[in-house]
């Protein structure tokens, strides 16, 4: 199974995501799951980006639109972190991976 | 026509037959029952409200009953029915009023999906509302009796019914209940409360209701918007400390605890979003309920 | 046969436009009427469909509002429901065939406007149960009756697996691979039924009955099985299929073969019988004339008619409830002969009441 990093991604039905953020914490809500879910600052913010665009994107399209957002790269991967977060997307089924 | 204004028998006589049409905030229930210990309740605790004529529209129609098998004279039981039907399994008589009680707030957040419904009490202050979501046992009812005793006007005990086009609280104000040590301590808190008589070995332990005062009654019809969410949390001897609670977590929390929040979906995901954002939020550690009042009469006087 | 009396409920179904003259205490015995009966979201379509809300008193619009927002959610929930099903069965590659409100929604049928809904039920091949369950119970559902009895009388005595619940949404699932139980007298074959099922568009493996197969299913389901509790509104349900389908070319004359083919003839006479009069559905008086066939002795008839018209009418309140609550329960006692073999019956009627009064003692 390919890892997230290698993948593309999409929100789900980006018209069924409701969001609201407060200093750095969102609440979401999956019109097609049902589900609510409170989100960190990053996976809110990857949400976010997911949510901006129509285009599938690489984790490493998501790093380049955060910029500098992110700790400086010395300090901090976020590749890592943000393979995790599509993992639990897909499992929420907030995000999925492009279909090859 | 008020409810205190009936005599005794015309109460008693109303209940036994066609039922009498009590309003409570925006819903009129017609009640029917001839337990006594349904009259006595009402009679107490109902003393101020409003009583509709018959030819004005009930929402619901309630019935205490005893059961209709022989059995009625053995082991005393009363059901609760509903349009009818009875959705629960019957308690002792001797809880013929908590039933009735229980059953209102069955009747309201089961039906009254025109508001957004949390399981919270509400009171309001200098124009604006405080809403305490939480579940039984967290204390919001002993909190709540607290506030109440000492000027806030209650909007509701248990249901807060939230409206869509203004995001303002509609009140519902009914009896407080308050169960176990909470009778006692509000006893000796607000001694000029009027109380009803505790029935014991209920589900929740012991349980007694506090009349809402009269003022709480009379404004029913003026809503207020959400200004403040407080999760209370009462600590033997601890001191009073207010944290503010971040908003996700809030509204996280009032969705929780929020009856019909997935029925409305986008709608109630909005409403909810602009209320708490709109609100201070906080979790209040508290050991005295002097404590309670005075942290929110401050909170409210800077409003 | 007697002409039925109009209630109010009855009123809004047969004669909505006229509900713009009820009086107060009519519309809260209308409300009323329409909780009890899960028609009270139909009742606000209805009425909206004829620009008649702004007409209904405040208080009356307000349960209707509310009716209303609670079917649509439930109507979202049995969407997303049926695609967790869809895809926890995918790789079975099993047909699915939706029953009932699902498939009245699926399919887009006026029938499922303004309805409610509660658990879902699917149909599928026989020799496919076993693989179907299995992929099931991978996707998070396990069996809701948990007893060794009730799995036995699932099993081997009804028609379905025991209904299954999803173990996180907590969703309610029956599992057909017949419409009737193996044990009932009548026998209709499900391999017709699967043979005529026709696709849902956009859906590519899932289906719905053939527009005459889901009459005389709703047919069966009202005058055979047990949950005699939404009987009017499983005969409003029968009513919108019948007035749906009229249109289509060839539905009216291919009925009465159809119900021969499918051991369906008795329960299509009563539902022709019964839908007409109360409900005013226009069926054509050859079909009637057809059905006949399916006509039970006279005795039996007339015992039938007051029963049946007993029971579909909403309940009044006071003293007719009792008699109505007693025709529910010759229903209910009907309802398990034609499902069971006497024996069979009394053993089961006898465990269920000896296991209702253990859990009333806890």
């Amino acid at each position: 199974m390919s890892s997230p990093s290698a993948l593309r991604w999409r929100s789900v039905a980006p018209g069924a995501i409701a969001w609201r953020e407060w200093d750095g914490e969102y609440v979401v809500r999956n019109e097609r799951s049902g589900n609510s879910h409170l989100l960190g600052p990053l996976a809110g913010r990857v949400l976010e980006v997911l949510l901006e665009t129509d285009r599938a994107l690489s984790v490493e399209d998501i790093v380049t639109a955060l910029g500098d957002e992110l700790a400086p790269p010395d300090t901090f991967d976020p590749h890592p972190a943000i393979d995790v977060v599509l993992s639990e997307f897909q499992r929420l089924g907030l995000a999925e991976p492009e279909k090859r | 026509m008020i409810v205190g204004e009936l005599s005794r028998e015309a109460l008693t006589g109303g209940l036994a037959d066609g039922g009498l049409r009590l309003r409570t905030g925006p819903v009129v229930t017609r009640i029917q029952s001839r337990f006594p210990r349904v009259a006595e309740g009402v009679a107490l605790h109902y003393a101020d409200y409003t009583l509709e004529d018959t030819d004005g529209f009930a929402d619901f129609h309630v019935r205490i009953a005893p059961p209709r098998s022989p059995r009625r004279w053995l082991k005393p039981q009363v059901y609760f029915h509903f349009d009818g039907a009875s959705p629960f399994l019957p308690l002792p008589a001797d809880q013929a009023f908590a039933m009735l009680e229980w059953g209102l707030n069955w009747c309201v957040s089961h039906h009254c999906h025109q508001y957004l419904i949390v399981h919270s009490a509400a009171l309001e202050k200098s124009g604006c509302a405080l809403l305490v979501p939480g579940a039984p046992g967290s204390g919001k009812s002993t909190f709540c009796a607290g506030l109440v005793s000492r000027g806030w006007r209650l909007l509701s005990d248990e249901l807060t019914l939230l409206d869509f086009d203004t995001g303002q609280v509609v009140p519902l104000p009914r009896p407080v209940s308050l169960k176990n040590e909470s009778i006692a301590a509000i006893g000796q808190f607000a001694p000029s409360a009027t109380l009803g008589p505790p029935v014991h070995d209920t589900v929740k332990g012991s349980v007694a209701h506090m009349k809402p005062p009269t003022d709480s009654v009379r404004r029913a019809a003026e809503r207020a918007p959400p200004r403040w969410i407080a999760l209370p949390r009462y600590e033997r001897g601890a001191s009073a400390r207010l944290t503010p609670l971040s908003r996700a977590r809030t509204f996280m929390h009032v969705a929780d605890h929020a009856f019909n929040y997935d029925i409305h979906g986008r709608r109630g995901f909005e409403l909810l979003a602009d209320i708490v954002s709109d609100s201070d939020c906080f979790e209040f550690r508290y050991g005295a309920l002097e404590d309670a009042v005075a942290s929110f009469d401050s909170i409210a006087g800077a409003a | 046969m007697n002409a039925v009396t109009a209630h109010p409920m009855l009123l809004a179904l047969r004669d909505p436009a006229a509900l713009t003259g009820l009086s107060v205490a009519q519309w809260e015995t209308l409300v009323c009427q329409a909780r009890r009966t899960n028609l009270l979201p139909r009742v606000a379509v209805t009425l909206d469909g004829l620009g008649l809300l702004p007409q209904v008193p405040a208080p009356v619009g307000a349960h209707l509002e509310a009716a209303r927002t609670l079917a649509r959610a439930q109507a979202d929930a049995v969407r997303r429901e049926v695609a967790y099903i869809d895809r926890a069965l995918a790789a079975t590659g099993v047909p699915i065939v939706l029953l009932k409100g699902a498939a009245y929604l699926l399919a887009g049928l006026p029938a499922a406007r303004g309805r409610m809904f509660s658990d879902i039920d699917i149909l599928v091949p026989r020799p496919a149960l076993a693989e179907v369950e299995a992929a099931l119970m991978l996707g998070g559902w396990a069996s809701a009756k948990t007893t060794a009895y009730d799995q036995r009388y699932y099993r081997r005595w009804m028609h379905e697996l025991p209904p299954l619940k999803h173990v996180s949404r907590r969703t309610l699932l029956d599992v057909h691979h017949a419409i009737l139980p193996t044990t009932a007298r009548l026998k209709p074959d499900s391999a017709k039924l699967l043979a005529a099922s026709q696709p849902v568009v956009g859906e590519p493996r899932l289906r719905v009955l053939a527009p005459r197969d889901m009459v005389l299913h709703s047919a069966a389901h009202l005058f055979c099985n047990e949950d005699v509790g939404n009987s009017l509104r499983d005969l409003v349900d029968l009513d919108s299929l019948l007035r749906g389908f009229a249109q289509e070319s060839g539905f009216w004359s291919g009925l009465t073969v159809r119900a021969a083919e499918l051991d369906l003839t008795r329960p299509l006479y009563y539902a022709l019988r019964y839908v007409a009069p109360i409900l005013n559905t226009p069926v054509p008086a050859s079909v009637l004339g057809e059905a006949e066939i399916g006509r039970p002795p006279p005795l039996l008839r007339g015992l039938m008619d007051a029963i049946f018209l007993r029971t579909l009418q909403p309940d009044r309140v006071g003293a007719a409830a009792n008699l109505a609550s007693l025709a529910r329960g010759s229903l209910y006692l009907r309802a398990h002969w034609l499902r069971m073999p006497p024996l069979l019956l009394a053993c089961h009627l006898i465990t269920k009441a000896l296991r209702r009064e253990q859990i009333t003692a806890h």
